[in-house]
């Protein structure tokens, strides 16, 4: 190499030796408009001989041979060469780089060309996301990145999407990327405290290589938010108002009040008679759970069709959002300046959502060495949200409440539960159920208060020409409080009239990180060099309390001293990091690029004997189109090569994993009624205060490692028209981070430990077309992804993993992908007692029961016939995004369809089958009633004795989740700037955008995208996510170890969830 | 400028210095952690206090003892419940099955509580202290193990004996040991603690484990394994001590406040009030839904007719033990027949903070486990004696119904110790178990008077075998 280094320099002299110097002159303009071109740089290939455009476009260069070559570049437009020979005027049309392999893009620690970038990165900027109306700005990405999954998975007003980065890495940790806002690494950070409008970029580092700068924390992929900063030269004000509306629009069909009542009195009177009696006995006949309320039997006529509480629970919702933004500056001090106030009404009955934001970013060079600068950013979301809690609450609830009760009863109250009420009646009848949605949603009054603050500050100090010193202090203070108060009796509408409560919880949560870096970048010649070393320091604190109250005298004051308090805790959690950086890029002629990367984290996360981890990388990028021997390949105007392989950690695991936990509380979960499981005991009338262990102590405990090799083409046809490009990875996850069932004879049940391996491998696709670029223009945009995941290794006993939550299991074993649904086939129903007696069958079925299939083919119906029911992991994962504009107008429309993969109903508990007295799926109505009406051929005799395998996890719980969306339309229209320069405008756009236009699925729930389960965290600001978790439980995330349900494993299961509404918004934007 | 690089260099090996492992090296804010406990003796007596607390599981409400012995009894039934109904039913159905989550739950309370008790076993042995504090507590830790093992072992048979803490690498290795194992264990602690324990008259608080506690618990197990001569003698100790009698009144044993009475040989101590150790039976076996007297409520443990009636004409012990229906919000009264031993009146609805304590072994218990050791009618009298019914081959003695001893203490037993978790037990204890109840129509075999072993632990550890009847 270095001697290729002296030659190449010999050369160089030799030229200058025997030079003959003459002038060359031209001009450039934009092969478009033909306008002139200033600015545009001239460089004599191979030397440092150059000069600039002036403002009409026109150059002069002194050449010294005929030989030599000019090298026409200007950002936004494809780099020409031309060779001199014996022209003295070279005119050049430069032609529009519709995909610029200048354009800077972060990385992490630094920016880079896109040239340059060796690693797998998607960069996306503002103007990709600018007039969407999502609160977070991942919800406008969802579909358009290649090897992005971003899935929503419940759609109240500031619910997160769940975001996998090139599949699942972990079966127990955290599977959510790390996101870094403007410098500051945050686990599990809640994007909706981030303007979408403050945002200049969004980059998502996917391959191990360019994640590795990240370390312990880059295995599950990086997210780079960079704000916005002001330009030198003019100031911008910038008004942007919008008004949306939101509505479902699929709903679930259920059963009406006749149907529900003819399904009621055949599973009463199937059970009765199975009991030895009649279906012809009257009341007084039958034990009580058997009886059948008199006005079903003798005149169901007067329910009609009955209440739909979908109906009842949500409506159409306006939303307003404002919007200002000021940026410009000088050259020595940019500024951006900007406040937005989002006040959103949800779906679900009296519930909204408010932002309002704030954000000052400043940057102020004070001398020529030394550049300061600060950003702050302030965000205060007031909301109240309903629905999001899965089973027991109102979305699920909607669909469990019996159809033949009014919206009011005679009182003006709520339920059937009111003594004072002629629907008292059927208060009698414990199978009758009603959990109102007003009565959660209007008799119970709450709201969470959050605020979010983050800030910057820094200072870059040029210690040398080439090496510069930079210093930053971040912080992040997040605050949330959530208060709630229960009106007594909620007007008889909740299925218990319950006394009066309140309660009110409060999460702080402080975050600080110091970083300090050497930067040193120096081109020598051909040689361009960067290298980055650094060191860090991050720690985070967290703080719960919650108190609550009861006894209220009246419904008149809404605070806690109006009872009396029965209830409070407060607990605290801390981490820390520290870690150590460097990386080196190196670049040979801008075609050939290198880079090195690692990282050493320490984590107090981890036990003391694993306290470190080092995460390196390597990777490298081939311009192959720079080569000589692709030049004469005409219509290829861009070709890149290049390949990573590197290590990266994942780190979300709680923060004292490793300690033994002693507590006061048993770590059962509390699957039975009521139980007192504190470890205080009494002695006669003393308490005497006891500690449990509640977890087990794992000094061995450390980070899940993952290793992804990854190797990727790029290419760009016809002037760049045609982009395409495609990727390869596979990576490997040891030391998976489990917390593995252990045998519950050791006293607990499951242990977090490193045992484990998973595979990822994958492909992704892109391809950018400019079909049409003229006045009219076309654009289409379309990606591909696809992922394997395999688990290669478990614990000892190599045992599979199941978690089983309300009847729905997931398995996770050796060879298959993670969390496959777990369960048994059904074949249809017994229809006859022939049929019965040809298969194997349990020794209680009867005609119209399941016919369960016998899988290991023992012939007995057992717990052994259990089977894979399918996957929430999709086949593939496409997007589609056509682009139209002609003058001021644009068009475009997005597609986005998942294809492949299961979603497991889990509501179907309640609503496929007799359960309590809950309302049905109207399919139900089609059961097996006799042998000569066998009905659907799915849906069992009705029974409120369900036989244990009519409630089991069965495949009628699994549906296909394959989908196609119309994600998003836009039209927009942007006045013309002649009409704007008369009032000082600079620019005036209008537009229409709608979100989540028209879904196309099989699935009989709300949206195949559902889950009631989010992505598992363990870092407790996971928990202000929704907002809507605070609150509702005692335990406090970042605390204890023991939960032996990671909620990612659950993924894809819907008990429930939130339904995503279409937003319908119009917007105008103003530049003066 | 050079004095900006050196301020600059400066700046960052400080900052390596001042983050050193240190910063790295965080405890607990909120919990104690093991590395640091069991050390001294103020550590040992809240890790003792604490396996004391396992009882509140291990004997709650909702534990194992009460679902078999009421609702896979002729005693209890259930109607409506919250939570997981089907698989509630299924004890009192005889329809359990592997995949039952509450059999597992039961499994996994009691490894649990095994587990809180083995520590301070363990750790118990290495720490530096007081010998005297060491043996009292290794023998209150001995009993309460004792009081597990023989549940479970009446509740599942063969059972993986686990008597330190263990690791999950070392618990694939224990398997099911035979019942005889399981015994000779419960045995062993039991006559491990006999020779420590204190009698009742001294034990330092009421509520910790006495001497005749543990004689009481071992004549019941000596008399489970058919060894009635070893019953006899040991009970026979405890009768002779004199430090237990019986209450005068049937209803003042189940009065509020009345703790720890002369008739109590191991009780479960409780505290009302929230923030306390509180009790819970009065809730979980109130009827389900109530909304008249208590907002929770479990609807565990409703009474059936047939107990209702076995109680002899002027029992007084029916209308004490057991509440025959309430009147709900709109003034209806409901008849139901639910359990009325440990009703506490004081509590405010929807905070159902009990104090009512829990007896586990009391002095009638010991009579009748006597006469049945000894084949002696006199201490079975002794119980009748108290609420005024003609004593065993007396007039008026129903000797239609129960002509032998053996069967006038089966009904006894039913009738003086109702809904105590007791029936079941002393159905299979005297082999009557399936004879008896599938006339009541109970759909049993012998082999249902086993649990199945929960699908998850043969799925943890596939070497574990399952109880015969079950797949």
């Amino acid at each position: 190499m270095k001697r290729i280094f002296l030659l190449f320099i010999f050369t160089a002299c030799a030229f200058q030796l025997f030079a003959q110097e003459r002038e060359v002159t031209g001009i450039i303009t934009g092969i478009n408009d033909n306008n002139p071109l200033p600015g545009v740089n001239i460089v004599v290939e191979g030397t440092s001989i150059g000069t600039i455009t002036d403002i009409n476009g026109s150059y002069s260069i002194t050449i010294s041979s005929d030989d030599v070559t000019l090298i026409f570049s200007s950002i936004g437009y494809l780099t020409e060469k031309i060779k001199v020979g014996q022209q003295a005027k070279i005119d050049v049309s430069l032609i529009t780089d519709i995909q610029s392999l200048n354009e800077i893009v972060v990385v992490g620690y630094g920016t880079q060309s896109k040239r340059s970038v060796t690693g797998s990165v998607a960069s996306v900027k503002s103007d990709q996301f600018e007039d969407r109306s999502n609160s977070n700005v991942m919800q406008s990405l969802a579909g358009q990145l290649p090897g992005v999954k971003i899935t929503q998975s419940q759609g109240a007003p500031g619910s997160s999407p769940i975001i996998k980065i090139r599949g699942s890495s972990s079966i127990t940790a955290g599977t959510s990327p790390l996101y870094v806002i403007d410098g500051l690494p945050m686990e599990n950070f809640n994007l909706n405290n981030i303007n979408p409008q403050d945002i200049e970029s969004v980059e998502i580092l996917k391959d191990a290589s360019s994640a590795a700068i990240y370390g312990s924390r880059g295995a599950n992929g990086v997210v780079i938010i960079t704000t916005k900063m002001g330009k030198p030269g003019e100031t911008t004000v910038s008004v942007n108002y919008e008004y949306g509306i939101q509505e479902v629009t699929r709903k679930v069909d259920m059963m009406d009040a006749q149907q529900f009542i003819d399904y009621y009195i055949t599973a009463h009177n199937n059970a009765w008679i199975a009991e030895g009696g009649n279906a012809s006995d009257p009341n007084d006949l039958r034990p009580g759970q058997y009886q059948i309320p008199e006005d079903f039997i003798n005149d169901p006529g007067q329910f009609g069709t009955g209440t739909d509480w979908q109906d009842v629970l949500f409506r159409v919702a306006p939303s307003h959002k404002l919007q200002l933004s000021v940026t410009g500056g000088t050259d020595k001090t940019q500024f951006l300046i900007s406040g937005g106030y989002l006040d959103q009404d949800a779906v679900v009955d009296n519930n909204y959502y408010k932002r309002l934001s704030m954000r000052i970013n400043l940057k102020h060079r004070i001398n020529d060495k030394l550049l300061i600068g600060g950003n702050l950013a302030l965000t205060n979301i007031t909301d109240r949200t309903d629905g999001t809690n899965g089973k027991v609450d109102v979305v699920s609830l909607a669909l469990q409440n019996d159809p033949i009760f009014p919206v009011y009863n005679e009182n003006g109250n709520l339920g059937f539960k009111d003594p004072n009420s002629e629907w008292y009646r059927f208060a009698a009848y414990n199978d009758l159920q009603l959990w109102h949605p007003y009565s959660m949603t209007r008799e119970i009054i709450k709201e969470n208060k959050a605020l979010n603050n983050i800030g910057t500050a820094f200072l870059e100090y040029d210690i040398l020409k080439d090496l510069k010193f930079r210093s930053s202090l971040n912080g992040n203070l997040y605050n949330i409080n959530f208060n709630s108060y229960q009106n007594a009796l909620r007007k008889y509408g909740y299925s218990d009239a319950k006394p009066a409560e309140a309660s009110t919880s409060s999460s702080n949560m402080i975050n600080w990180l110091t970083e300090n870096t050497l930067n040193y970048e120096k081109q020598f010649s051909d040689h361009s060099i960067k290298a980055l070393i650094g060191i860090t320091a991050q720690k985070q604190r967290d703080e719960y309390s919650r108190l609550s109250s009861n006894n209220f005298p009246n419904d008149l004051v809404h605070t806690l001293n109006a009872g009396t308090a029965n209830s409070g805790l407060s607990s605290a959690s801390e981490w820390s990091m520290l870690s150590y950086l460097a990386r080196a890029n190196y670049g040979y002629m801008d075609k050939y690029f290198l880079t090195g990367t690692v990282r050493r984290d320490g984590s107090s996360r981890f036990g003391g004997n694993n306290k470190w981890g080092t995460f390196p990388s390597v990777s490298a990028a081939w311009l192959i189109s720079d080569e000589d021997f692709t030049q004469d390949i005409a219509f290829m105007s861009y070709m890149k090569f290049k390949a990573s392989y590197g290590l990266t950690g994942n780190n979300q695991i709680p923060n004292y994993g490793a300690i033994g936990l002693l507590g006061s509380s048993t770590s059962l979960s509390n699957a039975i009624n009521l139980t007192n499981d504190g470890a205080n005991y009494a002695f006669g009338t003393d308490i005497a205060n006891g500690l449990f262990v509640t977890t087990i102590a794992n000094p061995d405990l450390k980070w899940e490692k993952t290793a992804q090799f990854n190797i990727g083409l790029e290419t760009g046809m016809f002037s760049n028209r045609l982009l395409l490009g495609a990727e390869y990875y596979n990576s490997i996850t040891n030391d998976l981070l489990l917390y593995l069932p252990v045998p519950d004879i050791t006293g607990f049940s499951s242990q977090l430990t490193n045992i484990g391996k998973l595979r990822n491998r994958g492909f992704e696709f892109f391809l950018t077309s400019h079909n049409i670029d003229r006045k009219f223009k076309w654009t289409t945009g379309f990606n591909f992804s696809l992922n394997r995941n395999k688990v290669l290794e478990l614990g000892p006993d190599e045992a599979p993993i199941i978690f089983s939550e309300w009847n729905v299991s997931v398995k996770t074993e050796i060879g298959e992908p993670i969390s496959n649904f777990y369960g048994y086939q059904f074949d249809g129903v017994y229809n006859s007692l022939t049929e019965l007696a040809a298969s194997p069958h349990l020794e209680t079925a009867i005609p119209g029961d399941p016919i369960v299939r016998d899988v290991n083919e023992d012939g007995i119906i057992s717990d052994l016939d259990k089977t894979i029911l399918g996957n929430s992991q999709p086949d593939f994962i496409s997007g589609l995004t056509n682009t139209f504009s002609y003058e001021g107008f644009e068009f475009s429309f997005l597609l986005q369809a998942s294809v492949g993969g299961e979603i497991a109903n889990q509501q179907w508990r309640y609503d496929g089958r007799w359960n309590g007295g809950r309302n049905l799926y109207a399919d139900v109505a089609d059961y097996w009633k006799s042998e000569s009406e066998p009905g659907d051929g799915i849906h069992f005799k009705p029974t409120i004795n369900n036989n244990a395998f009519q409630s089991e996890f069965s495949n009628l719980w699994v549906e296909d989740a394959t989908y196609l969306r119309v994600k998003n339309i836009r039209l927009s229209y942007s006045l013309p700037e002649k009409l704007l320069s008369r009032v000082k405008i600079k620019a005036t756009r209008l537009y229409v955008n709608i979100e989540n236009a028209f879904l196309f699925t099989k699935y009989s729930g709300f949206d195949p995208e559902n889950s009631s389960y989010n992505a598992t965290t363990y870092s407790a600001t996971g928990r202000y996510d929704s907002g809507t978790s605070v609150g509702v439980g005692d335990t406090y995330n970042g605390i204890t170890s023991s939960s032996a349900l990671p909620t990612g494993a659950m993924l894809g299961v819907d008990f429930g969830a939130y339904p995503v509404p279409r937003v319908i918004t119009f917007g105008v934007n103003i530049d003066f | 400028m050079k004095i900006n690089k050196i301020v600059a260099i400066s700046f960052i090996c400080l900052m390596a210095i001042a983050c050193g492992d240190d910063f790295l090296d965080l405890a607990p804010v909120s919990n104690s952690n093991a590395t640091n406990f069991y050390q001294t003796q103020a550590d040992f007596e809240l890790a003792a206090n604490a396996a004391y607390a396992t009882l509140y599981t291990s004997y709650g409400p909702d534990c194992g003892a009460s679902y078999c012995a009421e609702q896979m009894s002729d005693n209890g039934t259930m109607y409506h419940v919250a939570g997981n109904v089907a698989d509630r039913w299924a004890f009192k159905d005889y329809t359990l099955m592997p995949s039952n989550s509450i059999v597992y739950q039961f499994w996994q309370q009691y490894y649990n509580s095994l587990f809180t008790i083995n520590i301070v076993l363990d750790k118990i042995e290495e720490a530096d202290l007081d010998a005297t504090f060491k043996e009292d507590v290794k023998a209150e830790m001995k009993f309460l193990r004792a009081l597990n093992y023989f549940n479970m072992v009446q509740i599942w048979g063969e059972l993986p004996l686990v008597t330190k803490p263990i690791t999950a690498k070392e618990s694939y290795d224990i398997l099911r040991s035979p019942v005889s194992e399981v015994y000779n264990l419960i045995i062993q602690d039991l006559q491990d603690a006999i020779a420590i324990l204190p009698l009742a008259s001294n034990v330092s608080a009421p509520g910790k484990v006495s001497k005749g506690a543990a004689q009481t618990l071992l004549g019941k197990v000596y008399l489970t394994q058919g060894d009635e001569a070893s019953a006899a003698q040991i009970l026979r100790v405890v009768y002779d001590s004199d430090e237990y009698g019986l209450v005068t009144g049937y209803a003042d044993l189940w009065a509020l406040g009345n703790k720890n009475t002369v008739e109590s040989i191991f009780e479960i101590q409780f505290i009302g009030g929230a923030g306390n150790p509180y009790s819970v039976y009065y809730p979980t076996f109130a009827p389900f839904e109530n909304f008249s007297f208590t907002a929770a409520s479990g609807g565990m443990n409703m009474v059936t007719d047939d107990l209702y009636d076995e109680y002899e004409t002027g029992d007084i012990r029916r209308d004490i033990s057991i509440d025959t229906g309430y009147t709900n919000a709109s003034d209806e009264f409901v008849p139901i027949k639910f359990p009325q031993k440990w009703v506490d009146t004081t509590v405010v609805y929807g905070s159902e903070y009990c104090d009512n304590n829990f007896m586990v072994l009391r002095y009638a218990d010991l009579l009748l486990l006597l006469a049945e050791a000894t084949g002696e009618p006199a201490y079975l009298n002794e119980v009748r004696d108290r609420v005024g019914l003609p004593a065993f081959g007396n007039a008026g003695y129903p000797s239609d119904l129960y002509p032998t001893l053996d069967l006038a203490i089966e009904h006894e037993r039913r009738v003086e110790l109702a809904l105590e978790f007791h029936r079941w037990f002393d159905l299979k204890r005297t082999g009557r178990a399936v004879e008896l109840l599938s006339a009541k129509g109970k759909d049993v075999t012998e082999q249902k008077l086993l649990l199945p072993i929960p699908e998850k632990v043969r799925q943890q550890n596939s070497a574990i075998t399952q109880n015969n009847g079950y797949n």
